[in-house]
């Protein structure tokens, strides 16, 4: 409908045209009207939340009596005394403690394979998200010194055909075993010796002792890389090669063990349905023993609403532990936050006292606390970076979860402790043979979701909502902006032609209708330019010998360089001479652009990930729908104009720092390759910030020129 | 000009000697001169019309009237669709060279190279046969011009108006006058199809025996056209057409192949009648219309269709919904690798959100189509005009 208004309404037009000329006609009031709807809704989020319940009928968790019994617990024990023991030792190497789990594990007639990894330093690519994970892993360049070493045990399933498995990983540190990981392997060995009793399995089962040396995502996700890319024999010689003495280390070890059968080469057992990550911390609860639950992983990607659904339901329901997603703290405690949920919970009354089946007040404690889940929900997906190894996971589309048990007390006391093992146990064996009813992969339920609370969350279909009416004022005001720089120009063009001309000058040729292609070179070069930029610390991370400090320089300075150069190459310039006439229409035409480039940016991002789209949003929406040239408005001096300049100025630089703080922890975390497996997500996420943050610096750079 | 259009290809061959995929790159280049070649000649006829139309101010106006062949050229050669689909392998130039080769000849009047051309393209992607009707007209009637009643009515006011005694000018007159292609010129035509038939010959006997031992002609037939036309393979593409045999009952398909493939025939007539007087144009159309209704698009075909429309920039510069159009065809090919990604590899999304983006772009290419046929009818008018208010001064 966006140039319906060049029509001339005489005919009377559609309802359709018509309802679209009178939306670009109060475009303003429109676009305030969409901003303040989207934000309330948002707002609003944790009301509009639902109960969450278990989509997928063969799942049917619970149903069976646990199986886990204090014998288990025993076992449980045993190995945490031992591993405990093992590590008083001070001659312990990270070596001894694998060996310990390994001798336990094929006890219990487990196949055990060792894996064998180096930490790989993060490597930024820029087409990774639309290639396969890590496929261009053929270039290794590890140092042979550091490895790790994960140990994998496998149970086959009596019933099974060996074509699904369940993984259960513990991350523990092989050079120093903490109270924690220790319990946690305690509780995955008891489970795994239970399983390897059972007869209802249907599905295999991998337990994955990870060695979280450099980091519990770097091992996990090794191992999931060696999974799925078979190494060839060649390869292999290859590294071999490369790595004598590792090799020759892992020999002796498995001469060690030579009555064991442990298996050579790489074990595989079919697709994984589900991933446990399972972890213990103590005496940190004040309460009761409770479980957190952490699922978000790379890019925003969340597993299937089932998952989180089944484990809730069991520590609810079967086990009485408390389950807790993480939660912003810092807003709990916020004031406005507390009066809005006063004002909406009156409000709920009234409505419930009109009529009473109108149920959709909530406490106001409830409501804070669901907004501030929903916030850090936001926030983590926002950021793409996995809160856990389970991040790993999903990039091979695989539900997968870390369920974090914590104790009430410190594990001091043996009845305590057992009882908490129990609990503990049978909670994941819940969890496992629930799982393993399963006939297909997880699909019923929703991938796209928040959650509000551990059994509360908000589909894509009800947030979507919040972003749309943000977002919706954008085309509409681009719209407005087009027609009106067509109205400014006929009126120009008739000034000067000459009225015999004008016969002529009715079929000339000027491209009325390619106007804005100028604006839209504009438009593109700015856009090239934040790519650029965005792109840079690729080439950067290769410059060897590096400091933070000094790549984050030469960023800056090649990025600011960038930019005449581009303008140079594409020949456009920033410089204007002419009548302030054509100025303004020309401005008009290059904020429509601009703001239906935003426009396609951000629905674009609300598919990939649809927190940064929505955080973007709340920023970018008002930026976009303020801009004005600076020059323009100084010249008018009035008051009115001051204030919309002031404005500006101080949106401006609100959106500037966000990008500044972004690309600052971006850059140090990246090029120091702290921990961050997922740089490119963070550039990602940057990107489509930079590039209209970038936008609006170069906006104030023409206008104050 | 030239060489500001030859330094670019020079660039464009540089980005692609990257990945060393010479046939597809070479084919491109030749495309775009092709292109090049064919909007100077529609562009020297527009001119000419012009003042025969005497809208002499407009066609001596420097920079008004647009070099149209260096534009579609630039377009074709720049547009991200065809770089994707020469870095890709596709075999699109390759189809779209024998398309441009066969409109060439046509523009330049050489039957044997129209014919050849025509035989090809047909040959190698089937649809490019519906161009039959427009390479006809090209043969018959010459290349674009406006309608021939402007014609007549200029020639009945010049006749109703006493020129003043220039004689020169009244000579320069008769001159054009009788070039003015009036009538339906058979002999091209018939070359035309005598090419035809032997070149179609040619290419059978060609094929029949190098397919000898594989099951001879029919085998190929069935095996090529018979897939093209049976929609068998139902793997996701930026059309519409799988999903919907994907979901479609098996008693229905055949009666939706016919529904789907006779759309294409349906809207030829029509057109044919309407824009007879813009052969060139009508192609432009016909290669829209069967880009998004064919089995099996891609985006070389709207590479082609995109590079064509430049041809007629000068005609088309009032078009509608043109900023519209930009901004729909810059989201949907962004969101489409997307929405394949969320399906195929992330697993979070489903068929459904594919499809959505192969609709949207359905939609943009219709609506592409219909507004430039209505500016293109809508120039047709405007050069009507002043020589209705000519006719009404002298009434």
């Amino acid at each position: 409908m966006a140039e319906s208004e060049a029509e001339v309404p005489k005919a009377k037009p559609r309802p359709i045209v018509r309802l679209g000329i009178f939306l670009i006609s109060h475009s303003c009031l429109f676009s305030v009207i969409c901003c303040t709807a989207g934000v309330l809704t948002l707002l609003l989020l944790p009301v509009l939340a639902k109960n969450t319940y278990i989509s997928e009928n063969a799942l049917m968790p619970g149903s069976a009596n646990p199986m886990f019994s204090s014998q288990e617990v025993s076992e449980a024990n045993r190995l945490v005394k031992s591993l405990t023991s093992l590590d008083s030792k001070p001659v312990g190497s990270g070596i001894e403690s694998q060996r310990l789990i390994a001798e336990y594990m094929s006890d219990l007639g487990a196949e055990i394979s060792y894996h064998k990894f180096y930490p790989r330093s993060n490597q930024f690519h820029p087409l990774h998200f639309f290639s396969y994970p890590d496929s261009g892993s053929t270039r290794e360049n590890v140092s042979c010194i550091s490895h790790g070493l994960n140990t994998v045990g496998i149970i086959r399933a009596p019933r099974g055909d060996g074509k699904e498995a369940i993984v259960l990983v513990t991350p523990y540190n092989s050079l120093k075993v903490g109270p924690g990981e220790a319990l946690s392997l305690g509780i995955a060995y008891s489970v795994f010796s239970l399983l390897t009793q059972v007869t209802w399995l249907a599905k295999d089962i991998i337990w994955l002792v990870a060695d979280s040396r450099y980091g519990e995502y770097a091992a996990v996700n090794a191992w999931l890389r060696d999974y799925h890319m078979p190494v060839f024999s060649g390869l292999s010689a290859l590294k071999a090669e490369i790595c004598p003495v590792s090799n020759v280390h892992n020999e002796l070890k498995e001469n060690s063990v030579t009555e064991r059968k442990i298996n050579d080469g790489f074990r595989r057992a079919g697709t994984m349905a589900t991933a446990l990550v399972i972890k213990v911390t103590d005496g940190s609860e004040h309460f009761e023993d409770s479980l957190s639950i952490y699922a978000e992983a790379s890019n925003g990607q969340m597993p299937n609403l089932d998952l989180i659904n089944i484990v809730n339901y069991l520590a609810v329901h079967r086990q009485g532990l408390r389950v807790k997603v993480e939660k912003m703290r810092s807003l709990i405690n916020c004031k406005w936050l507390k009066i809005l949920g006063e004002i909406l919970q009156s409000l709920g009354h009234v409505a419930k006292s009109l009529n009473p089946q109108w149920k959709f007040g909530i406490p106001a404690k409830d409501y804070v606390e669901g907004a501030a889940t929903l916030a850090s929900s936001l926030y983590y997906q926002a950021l793409g970076v996995p809160t856990g190894p389970h991040g790993a996971f999903r990039d091979y589309e695989i539900d997968a979860i870390t369920m974090e048990i914590s104790s009430r007390v410190a594990l001091n006391n043996k009845a305590r402790k057992n009882d908490f093992l129990l609990r503990g146990g049978r909670l994941i064996e819940g969890v496992i043979r629930t799982v393993n009813n399963l006939l297909e992969k997880f699909h019923q339920s929703f991938f796209l979701y928040l959650l509000t609370s551990p059994s509360k969350f908000v589909s894509v279909g009800v947030y979507m909502i919040a972003f749309a009416l943000l977002v919706a004022s954008l085309p509409v005001v681009a719209a407005s902006l087009y027609a009106d720089a067509h109205k400014v120009d006929p009126s120009f063009g008739i000034d000067k032609s000459t009225p015999q001309a004008s016969a002529t000058d009715e079929l000339s040729i000027t491209p009325r209708s390619c106007k804005w292609l100028n604006a839209a070179k504009k438009v593109f070069l700015v856009h090239l330019w934040g790519a650029v930029v965005s792109f840079l610390p690729y080439f950067i991370c290769q410059i060897p010998s590096c400091t933070p400090t000094t790549s984050f320089v030469v960023w800056v300075l090649l990025s600011s360089f960038s930019l005449p150069i581009l303008s140079l190459i594409l020949g456009s310039s920033f410089s204007y001479g002419r009548p302030s006439q054509p100025q303004k229409r020309d401005w008009t035409l290059l904020k429509s652009v601009t703001i239906s480039a935003a426009f396609i940016g951000l629905c674009l991002m609300s598919v990939i990930n649809f927190a940064t789209a929505e955080i973007g949003a709340l920023l970018m929406v008002p930026m976009c729908l303020m801009a004005q040239p600076l020059k323009l408005d100084i010249r008018s001096r009035k008051l009115r104009k001051f204030l919309r300049v002031a404005c500006n100025l101080a949106l401006g630089f609100l959106g500037f720092p966000p990008a500044g703080f972004f690309v600052l922890k971006g850059a140090f975390e990246g090029f120091g390759g702290i921990t961050v497996g997922d740089f490119w997500s963070w550039l990602e996420s940057i990107w489509s910030w930079s590039s209209a943050t970038y936008l609006y610096i170069g906006w104030f750079e023409r206008t104050r020129s | 000009m030239v060489l500001h259009c030859y330094f670019h290809s020079l660039g464009h061959s540089r980005s692609k000697e990257l990945k060393g995929n010479p046939i597809t790159f070479y084919a491109d280049i030749v495309n775009a001169m092709l292109i090049r070649a064919t909007g100077q000649n529609l562009q020297m006829e527009y001119t000419r019309s012009l003042k025969l139309l005497d809208h002499v101010k407009l066609s001596e106006k420097p920079g008004k009237i647009i070099p149209s062949g260096d534009i579609a050229a630039l377009v074709y050669l720049w547009n991200p669709f065809t770089i994707v689909a020469c870095v890709g392998l596709s075999t699109s130039p390759i189809e779209n060279l024998a398309i441009i080769l066969s409109l060439y000849g046509a523009c330049k009047r050489q039957a044997p190279l129209a014919a050849f051309g025509w035989v090809i393209a047909t040959h190698l992607s089937l649809y490019p046969a519906i161009l039959i009707i427009p390479m006809i007209l090209l043969l018959g009637y010459g290349t674009d011009t406006p309608p021939r009643k402007l014609f007549l009515q200029r020639r009945n006011v010049e006749v109703g108006d006493n020129p003043p005694n220039d004689r020169c000018c009244e000579r320069e007159e008769v001159v054009h006058r009788s070039e003015v292609p009036h009538v339906f010129s058979w002999r091209p035509v018939i070359h035309f199809f005598c090419w035809t038939s032997l070149w179609s010959v040619y290419v059978l006997v060609l094929c029949g025996i190098s397919v000898k031992q594989y099951g001879g002609l029919w085998e190929l037939f069935k095996r090529t056209y018979g897939f093209m036309l049976t929609v068998q393979d139902l793997s996701p593409n930026i059309g519409v057409l799988w999903y919907f045999f994907a979901e479609v009952f098996d008693f229905f398909r055949n009666f939706f192949l016919i529904v789907f493939h006779g759309n294409i025939l349906f809207m030829m007539l029509p057109l044919a009648i309407r824009l007879k007087h813009r052969p060139c144009f009508l192609a432009f159309v016909y290669i829209a219309i069967s880009s998004m209704l064919k089995s099996y698009p891609s985006v070389g075909d709207s590479a082609l269709y995109l590079g064509l429309l430049g041809l007629f920039v000068n005609e088309l510069a009032d078009m509608q919904f043109s900023f519209f159009l930009f901004c729909g065809y810059v989201g949907v090919s962004l969101l489409s690798p997307v929405m394949h990604n969320l399906w195929i590899w992330r697993g979070t999304g489903n068929a459904n959100f594919y499809f959505a983006t192969a609709m949207a772009y359905a939609c943009l290419q219709i609506i592409l189509v219909v507004e430039s046929v209505s500016a293109m009818l809508n120039h047709d008018r405007k050069l009507r005009k002043p020589l209705t208010e000519l006719q009404d001064g002298k009434n």
